[in-house]
């Protein structure tokens, strides 16, 4: 524990605790598909921010710093980017097909198997 | 903040080895796919998918013969800086229910790929081969792996796999179904990842192992596993998240929706389990549980007369897909254990591990079936399959062998389970989940029965297929029908082999 | 293992290997011929297996078969309809690609039937139990009519019903036990000391009551036994409900009794009895009238097992099972009777009738009958205050009903033109006919501990003669009243069931609605969060 009140680790804390927030916020209530896509970027980069916390704090190991939070959040990194990458593909291909960026235009919908 | 443990947590077992090869066999097979291109593909799938089971059958050889765990220690790293593979009798069961319904399917597809000589070596069916690869080997490494972090890599690789299956067709529909799923499934492996990190913030160690000698506990602790435990529930649909499963699962190919639904959901699933059981003190297991198994019996309930309700087969078959998993949620009351009896001990323990196989197996023949009778018929409206049984019979058999499953009609799997949740419910005193796995079990009678009704009739016209179909296309469904009715010779009391390499079982059982 | 316990588990078995070679092209062709072997073993078994038999079949099949008296008396009987009707069948359903269909469902039912005569440990009851419950939907729906298919729903649904509750009450006997799948004698014997004792019998009696029609819980079957092709409804009437007395038979505790459920059948029997053949006389088809008669039947087994489970008197499952198996074999040539009918005319009207009438009297206690054997050797059993009462006025009304039910084929008959029904079928009718008198007659000294010619004396005669001559007058008052005359429908209160539709109905359309208001994005986001919220109250709370 940092002797500080709020020291650095504590302030990475709260601010990947309100970026998670504020991504979640995004996520949830947001319509448009690419600004929940940035929803959950903010989202991942809160978490990795509490993952910097987490490490600053130095695990039980007696380092001054805990490497493997940071190679999580390195691993994190690259899965996050396979994910918006995946899902901004997915995205194209929607508004190729139908012109729409959104899901919620028929909450009903559900596909027919009929070509 | 607890200091590392002195003594090693996992100690590597000689046919660790096997477990390595289980996750790592299909990751080479996808690079040789991408390496050697499309028209190698069916061959190098077909030659991993049998020496996967092969790997599978030693696998579970080795667990019998040695009486314990399967252990690997990746590098020699011990945890927390390490990571560990290992698997026990209920891992070792789910990598062999795996193998088992991904050949099925994989044959299964093979045929089906093969009726269309021109597309044989596309897009799509090479797609769809890699990504049945990495959806077993995302699954193998959730299985065996030991390590919270190294699990939602693992649980991530699951979903990228997994979405794209349910739009390889590429229709508009299909890619909004699967961009809901993909967008659902990332909340709920976010809010994992969160919990993970608080988790790792609180113990410094994500071992799985190690966290339960830890018998951890705290507020940081509580909000960490309830993230982690709702995030995987997005993931495995359980009602009220189900809004991705019914039309990803109905627009996906049939193949692509057999994986998904037998396989992909119950990989979370398993997570839950896992920190229930290993992970959150008894205490705490036990109300979260309830907590479980209350979405659990809504989710039984209220989906099943969704399904009952359904016009198409597949949205039919999907919404089952959801009731049925409910049935794995009100195991955790059932099986809380007492202080004589740990959990894998109990009857609820063997049931609720004997409904997640059965239903794999008869899901996954169910969905194969669909996907003969859509092959056939150019559709699957229930009300307009009249007589498809005199047209596809061992189609129609497969299916109404699984619904026998589903249904919890003896002999099969699914009786087996629901028997031993029944007795489990009537002797720990829950009336009302014993009257929800009846309840459950009617309903799922109606639902399977509409089909079979339809199966059945013999309209004036008969219904003529617009194609010629083959016999082996729809000898996989049958197989995987009849594997989910034999596993009811399973004996109605707690199977040894699924308490094989758990901590402090009470004896060893030969099974 | 012994040669019995072969021939035992050949009672079983050889149906179910007949249907899965039906599997093959050659066979399937022969498929209606099967019919009439099939229940063979069964009734070998019946004659040559002594009684008290046990045999157990080690893993992975873990079944116990027992043959006991009230088994061997049911398994005979049932195995004689089984192959007459089998024998009636291939000559009736003829060479259609649909009869291979019929074959199947018919072994299947067929083996399920014999099944529950002859398992003594309780999983293995279930699993025949359920195959004879499900495998007759195939004969009931066999026709594909739309009357067809409205009984094959409200029995499916009645019977998966049924099938849910014997579970429930099986868990809930098998769960104070030591072993997984225990004896049936051994549950039954801690049945009335266990806690959950009167939920284990409510549970029980509403399952075998389904089966065997015990009102209110009879609709299928005046749906179901006239839906299904003729030979099929012989054998629902006259076995598949005898599923359910064997069922009560095997899983009351008749030993130690229990008074106040003993009660309680004998009510619902009574009630049954009445009400099947005041609904039956305003029926106008001649198979209907015969499935509320099985309902009327069934009551007074209710109200036999009844009494010996009111007075823990043992010897009542004999004496259960002598008057089932009666019943088995009358209503079973009674139905086949309906089908001779209609393919008789003429001259050759008048033996046919003749026969069918003096059947039709032996459920209302013809004497020298099996019906006046079965009910003097229940009397006793009975007593003779408000009971045995009750019980000769119940056959009064089977009287009743049975002249009803001969009106009416004497009317459908009379326009037939000169005719008469292939032997194929006529032959196996005249041997459950001749049988329903020989196997009664024979079994009676043992059952009833009294000689045959007790049986001649006039007192004898006279307990018989008076409820059938009061029969006779009340048949008169009855066609007197014409308005009476197809009055209730089919099903009676089935209708009622239908009238609650609308309600379960709306209760669908709100559950279909609340699915599509929970899969809306934001309703499953703030789902997720408030799961997230309540999972950890739930972990805080127990740490």
């Amino acid at each position: 524990m940092t002797a500080a009140w709020l020291g650095p680790a504590t302030l990475f804390g709260l601010c990947g605790a309100a970026l998670v927030g504020i991504g979640l916020f995004v996520v949830i209530t947001h319509p448009g598909l690419l600004r929940r896509i940035v929803g959950f970027n903010l989202l991942g980069a809160g978490i990795f921010l509490v993952f910097g916390a987490v490490a600053r704090r130095g695990a039980g190991a007696g380092f001054e710093g805990d490497p493997v939070p940071q190679a999580m959040v390195i691993t994190g990194i690259v899965v996050a980017f396979s994910a918006t990458a995946l899902a901004v593909a997915l995205l194209q291909r929607l508004f190729d097909l139908t012109g729409r960026e959104t899901l919620e235009a028929q909450p009903e919908h559900l596909p027919r198997s009929e070509p | 903040m607890t200091p590392l443990a002195a003594a090693p947590a996992h100690v590597a077992t000689p046919g660790g080895f096997l477990l390595v090869l289980a996750v790592m066999l299909p990751v080479v097979a996808v690079l040789a796919m991408l390496a050697l291109g499309p028209r190698q593909t069916a061959r190098i799938a077909l030659t991993t998918l049998a020496t996967g089971l092969g790997v599978a059958i030693a696998i579970v050889v080795e667990l019998l013969r040695t009486g314990a765990a399967l252990t690997y220690v990746v590098g020699g790293w011990q945890p927390p800086l390490g990571l560990a593979l290992r698997a026990d009798g209920l891992s070792v069961a789910m990598l062999a229910m795996t193998a088992l319904v991904v050949a099925a399917i994989g044959f299964f597809a093979h045929a089906q790929h093969g009726l269309e000589p021109t597309t044989r070596h596309g897009r799509a069916p090479t797609t769809f081969w890699i990504l049945l690869m990495a959806v077993w080997s995302a699954l193998n490494a959730i299985f065996v792996g030991e390590d919270l972090f190294n699990l939602y890599v693992a649980l991530e690789l699951l979903t990228f796999a997994a979405v794209p299956l349910v739009c390889l067709d590429g229709r508009a529909e299909t890619v909004a179904a699967a961009l809901r799923y993909l967008m659902f499934a990332l909340l709920g492996s976010l809010l994992y990842l969160l919990g993970t990190a608080l988790l790792y913030g609180s113990f410094g160690t994500l071992d799985i192992g190690l966290l339960s000698e830890a018998s951890a506990e705290g507020p940081g602790f509580s909000v960490a596993l309830a993230l982690m435990i709702a995030g995987l529930l997005a993931k495995a649909a359980l009602f009220p998240l189900h809004l991705w499963l019914p039309p990803a699962h109905a627009g996906a190919p049939a193949a692509a929706s057999a994986v998904l639904s037998a396989l992909v959901i119950k990989a979370p699933f398993f997570l839950i389990l896992r920190l229930i059981l290993d992970v959150a003190p008894p205490q705490a297991a036990a109300y979260a549980g309830q907590v479980l198994a209350i979405l659990g019996a809504a989710s039984i309930l209220f989906c099943s007369v969704m399904a009952l309700k359904q016009a198409r087969l597949k949205l039919m078959i999907a919404y089952s897909t959801v009731a049925q998993i409910g049935y794995l949620f009100i195991v955790f009351p059932l099986a809380a254990g007492s202080e004589t009896l740990p959990p894998w001990g109990t009857i609820a323990w063997t049931g609720g591990a004997l409904q997640l196989v059965s239903h794999a197996l008869a899901k996954a023949a169910m969905f194969l079936a669909a996907g003969v009778i859509a092959e056939a018929f150019g559709h699957d409206r229930i009300s307009d399959l009249g007589g498809f049984g005199r047209a596809l019979p061992i189609s129609a058999a497969a299916f109404g062998l699984a619904g026998l499953s589903l249904m919890g009609i003896p002999p099969s799997g699914g009786f087996v389970a629901k028997c031993l949740l029944l007795t489990a419910a009537v002797i720990g005193g829950h009336p009302w989940l014993a009257a929800t796995i009846l309840a459950g079990g009617l309903l799922a009678g109606g639902y399977v029965f509409r089909v079979v009704d339809r199966a059945l009739a013999t309209p004036a016209i008969p219904l003529a297929p617009r194609k010629p179909i083959p016999r082996r296309l729809e000898l996989a469904a049958l197989v995987l029908a009849l594997a989910a009715v034999l596993l009811g010779l399973v004996p109605l009391q707690p199977f040894g082999f699924l308490q094989l390499g758990r901590p402090d079982s009470l004896t060893v059982i030969a099974p | 293992m012994t040669a019995s316990g072969l021939l035992l588990a050949a009672a079983v078995l050889v149906p179910l290997a007949m249907a899965a070679c039906c599997l093959s092209r050659g066979i399937r062709a022969r498929a209606p011929f099967l019919l009439a072997a099939a229940p063979l073993p069964a009734l070998l078994a019946a004659f040559l297996v002594p009684d008290g038999t046990f045999v157990f079949f080690p893993a992975p099949f873990r079944m116990s078969l027992v043959l006991d008296r009230p088994g061997a008396i049911l398994l005979g009987g049932a195995a004689l309809l089984w192959s007459a009707a089998g024998a009636f069948a291939s000559p009736y359903m003829g060479r259609k690609p649909a009869t291979v269909r019929f074959a199947v469902w018919w072994l299947l039912t067929l083996a399920g039937s014999l099944g529950v005569f002859i398992v003594g440990d309780v999983a293995s009851f279930y699993l025949v139990y359920t195959l004879v419950s499900l495998a007759a939907y195939g004969l009931i729906v066999h026709e594909q009519t739309a009357s067809a298919h409205r009984a094959g729903v409200v029995y499916v649904v009645l019977a998966l019903l049924s099938e849910a509750c014997l579970l429930l009450a099986f868990v809930m006997l098998a769960a104070s036990h030591p072993d997984a799948n225990p004896l049936i004698r051994d549950v039954v014997a801690t049945l009335p000391a266990s806690p959950m004792r009167d939920s284990i019998m409510a549970l029980l009696i509403l399952g075998f009551g389904l089966k065997m029609g015990l009102v209110p819980l009879h609709i299928w079957l005046p749906l179901a036994h006239p839906a299904a092709p003729m030979p099929a409804s012989a054998v629902l009437s006259g076995v598949v409900v005898k599923a359910g007395v064997i069922g009560l038979i095997r899983f009351l505790p008749f030993e130690t009794g229990v008074p106040v459920w003993g009660t309680v059948l004998i009510a619902v029997g009574i009630v049954t009895a009445y009400y099947g053949v005041a609904i039956g006389v305003t029926q106008t088809r001649a198979k209907t009238v015969l499935a509320y008669s099985t309902v009327s039947q069934m009551g007074l087994l209710a109200v036999l097992i009844g009494t010996g489970l009111e007075n823990a008197d043992t010897g009542a499952t004999t004496l259960v099972a002598y008057y089932a198996v009666h019943h088995t074999l009358v209503k079973g040539a009674l139905f086949l009777a309906v089908g001779i009918l209609a393919a008789t005319g003429g001259a050759r009207l008048r033996p046919v009738l003749l026969l069918t009438a003096i059947l039709a009297l032996s459920l209302g206690g013809m004497p020298l009958t099996s019906g006046a054997l079965a009910k003097l050797a229940t009397k006793p059993m009975l007593g003779y205050g408000a009971l045995g009462y009750a019980m000769t006025l119940a056959g009064v009304g089977s009287t009743l009903l049975m002249l009803h039910f001969l009106a009416t084929v004497a009317r459908d008959a009379r326009q037939n033109p000169e005719a008469s029904a292939p032997p194929g079928q006529v032959l196996p009718w005249l041997a459950v006919a001749a049988a329903s008198l020989v196997i009664p007659w024979s079994l009676y000294p043992a059952i009833a501990g009294e000689t045959v010619q007790s049986l001649f004396q006039a007192e004898a005669l006279w307990k018989l003669l008076w409820p059938m001559a009061l029969g006779g007058l009340a048949m008169i008052a009855v066609s007197r009243l014409p308005k009476l005359r197809g009055a209730i429908p089919e099903g009676d209160i089935v209708v009622l069931a239908e009238v609650g539709s609308p309600a379960l109905g709306r209760l669908i359309l709100g559950i279909q609605q609340a699915d599509a208001a929970l899969r809306r994005w934001p309703a499953a986001g703030l789902s997720l969060v408030t799961i997230a919220a309540l999972l950890a109250g739930a972990l805080m709370l127990g740490a």
